[in-house]
């Protein structure tokens, strides 16, 4: 399955739907989708590292809260995130680690405030092409 | 398919979806209703009928679309004693609200000086992606605002006492648990009070073009000419958090309680469990965080009039929750009930006499007021006691997407809009430019269509038509 992601449209918002070699692959992706909704890619530098740690019930949970995480990296920590490398990701764990820097205005090009990351139409799916995620973003 | 009852209701038979427990209603015209059947809209009411202890009907108001778990434009209620509260039926913007200030000048004392006061205002009022407010609060003072929302504001000098009566639960709603809202709630919140946010979220200047109904628009304190100021916004980064973290305590709750839903946006607990009553407590804390948020635009707003034109007094119309649920009494089947009114993306629209309304207010209903898109007109209607009997007290919220935002950017370039609200005599303050072009005015639903379907089926009447004469979007 080809890596990389595409955002996708709703009646009033936005979301994600993103792929990769691997379910790792595609959830890194769907992070990438996450934050160039957020904020131009290109203006970040990967200067200071956050660790990840996350418990859910399932992987469609685990999802969710994946992003949840990196949103509220930048909504409550001022941290965007640049680069992640996930450690372990399996049925109800996920370990990883975001690199990038804190918001300075002056630097940093953004674009949209994103509010929250939703259940809505979510898939979550990992097979012998790879794995695909969607998912849809209150704006 | 709809079962159309008559000009402005079509119902949603029970035998629509397997597990309805009630039925569904959707207030629209012919022309609405078949704009709302291309989305998902009448399923997303369909699944909210299916949820346990719900009563009376799953109603959608005419500027209806589709959203997470509830279509926005959604009401519905729960037996307080045998439902189940959804914080998705709130939604992430917890109380995102409007607020309409009445000021003392007419048209031709602001326009020689709108430029200036709107580049006052956007200079003030923070918005826009990622913005801080100008008040640093404290840690233990957030939580202040938390408990206390725009009665703490009003301690701290940014408003009076008469500001209060005007706010949907006096500015305040009871119960408020600072400790229920996460340290990341508080986090995402905490630099954020006084900013107007980003997206739909606005501050318009307008005049009132038209009254309907002079008796109640003279109540209101509305005459035509007359300037006043409409506020969008809502609990902001605090709110989202807090939505966002009891969606997955629910998740987890759903299955200690035993109970599936078919969308987990619908995600739910009993009321009367612990998870729901925090949950009750956390989002009673969000949104007189959102009332917090609003004095404050009101008291920088009320500063720029001043510098501008040397007079800052203004008093609030009113101010409604959107994204709400609140523990109301309701007649449901000929009986008195207690229910959790769940609106989201709809406004509570009391008529006259009800014992929530202040005094000044009860002899004739609380306002509603009902935002249009950038560039078009606004309204202000009264509650009724149709909407009593039939929507749980409540009725429209706005004009309602139309278009997605990906469809509004691709049509039209922010010169063109520019242009076009030239056009139209109307100043644009934005702080991006794809944040102005997603919310043109054509990405939504015609207001007065919906209005008049709000006017036509009797939940809200008329009183008077606002007319935009500038605009800031974050």
């Amino acid at each position: 399955m080809q890596t990389g992601y595409i955002i996708i449209e709703h009646p009033a918002d936005l979301g994600i739907e993103a792929s990769g070699e691997s379910l790792v692959d595609a959830f890194i992706q769907a992070a990438h989708g996450l934050i160039s909704i957020i904020v131009d890619p290109a203006t970040i530098d990967s200067i200071s590292s956050e660790h990840i740690h996350i418990v859910a019930d399932d992987k469609e949970q685990l999802l969710v809260k994946w992003l949840s995480e990196i949103l509220y990296l930048y909504d409550g920590r001022k941290f965007l995130s640049k680069e992640f490398r996930i450690s372990l990701l399996n049925e109800t764990e996920l370990k990883a680690v975001a690199s990038g820097e804190f918001i300075s205005e002056s630097k940093h090009k953004m674009r949209m405030d994103v509010k929250a990351v939703t259940y809505h139409q979510l898939v979550v799916e990992e097979n012998m092409n790879g794995g695909k995620v969607r998912v849809f973003l209150d704006i | 398919m709809f079962k159309k009852l008559d000009e402005y209701r079509y119902l949603i038979p029970k035998s629509y979806k397997q597990g309805m427990l009630i039925e569904g209603l959707v207030y629209a015209n012919d022309k609405m209703i078949k704009h709302i059947e291309k989305d998902q809209t009448k399923e997303q009411v369909a699944n909210v009928a299916t949820l346990p202890g719900f009563v009376g009907r799953s109603l959608a108001m005419p500027d209806a679309h589709q959203g997470y778990g509830f279509c926005i434009g959604g009401v519905a209620a729960a037996d307080i004693n045998d439902g189940v509260v959804s914080a998705g039926g709130v939604g992430f913007d917890i109380n995102c609200g409007v607020r309409l200030l009445a000021t003392k000048f007419e048209l031709s004392d602001v326009k020689p000086k709108l430029e200036q006061l709107l580049d006052r205002l956007f200079r003030d009022i923070p918005c826009g992606t990622g913005k801080k407010g100008l008040l640093n609060v404290s840690k233990l003072e957030l939580d202040d605002v938390l408990r206390d929302g725009a009665e703490w504001a009003v301690k701290n000098s940014f408003g009076n006492d008469r500001d209060l009566a005007h706010i949907e639960e006096y500015g305040k709603i009871p119960n408020a648990d600072p400790i229920l809202v996460s340290t990341r709630a508080k986090e995402r919140g905490h630099h954020q009070l006084g900013t107007l946010g980003s997206g739909n979220h606005f501050l318009e200047i307008q005049v009132v073009s038209e009254i309907f109904d002079h008796e109640v628009a003279q109540n209101f304190g509305l005459a035509k000419d007359q300037i006043v100021v409409l506020i969008h916004s809502g609990s902001r980064g605090l709110g989202h958090q807090v939505c966002t973290d009891y969606l997955d305590i629910m998740q987890s709750g759903m299955r200690k309680y035993g109970i599936s839903v078919v969308d987990r946006q619908l995600a739910c607990v009993p009321i009367q469990s612990k998870e729901g009553q925090d949950y009750l407590k956390a989002m009673a804390a969000s949104a007189n965080f959102a009332f917090a948020n609003r004095q404050m635009i009101t008291h920088w707003t009320r500063e720029a009039f001043r510098q501008i034109l040397g007079s800052g007094e203004m008093n609030i119309v009113y101010d409604v929750c959107h994204n709400i649920a609140k523990c109301e009494d309701h007649e449901v089947n000929g009986k008195k009930k207690k229910v959790l009114v769940h609106r989201k993306g709809a406004t509570r629209a009391f008529p006259k006499n009800h014992a929530s309304l202040p005094e000044e207010l009860r002899s004739y209903g609380q306002p509603v007021l009902i935002p249009g898109s950038m560039g078009t007109c606004s309204y202000v209607l009264v509650g009724t006691d149709l909407a009593m009997k039939e929507t749980f007290g409540s009725s429209c919220h706005g004009a309602g997407r139309s278009k997605s935002r990906t469809q509004a950017k691709k049509e039209t370039s922010v010169e063109e809009l520019f242009r076009e609200m030239k056009s139209k005599d109307i100043i644009v303050r934005g702080e991006t430019k794809s944040g102005l072009t997603e919310e043109k005015p054509d990405a939504y639903k015609d207001v007065s269509e919906v209005v008049d379907v709000v006017h036509g089926a009797g939940i809200a009447s008329k009183v008077a038509k606002l007319l935009p004469l500038a605009v800031m979007k974050g």
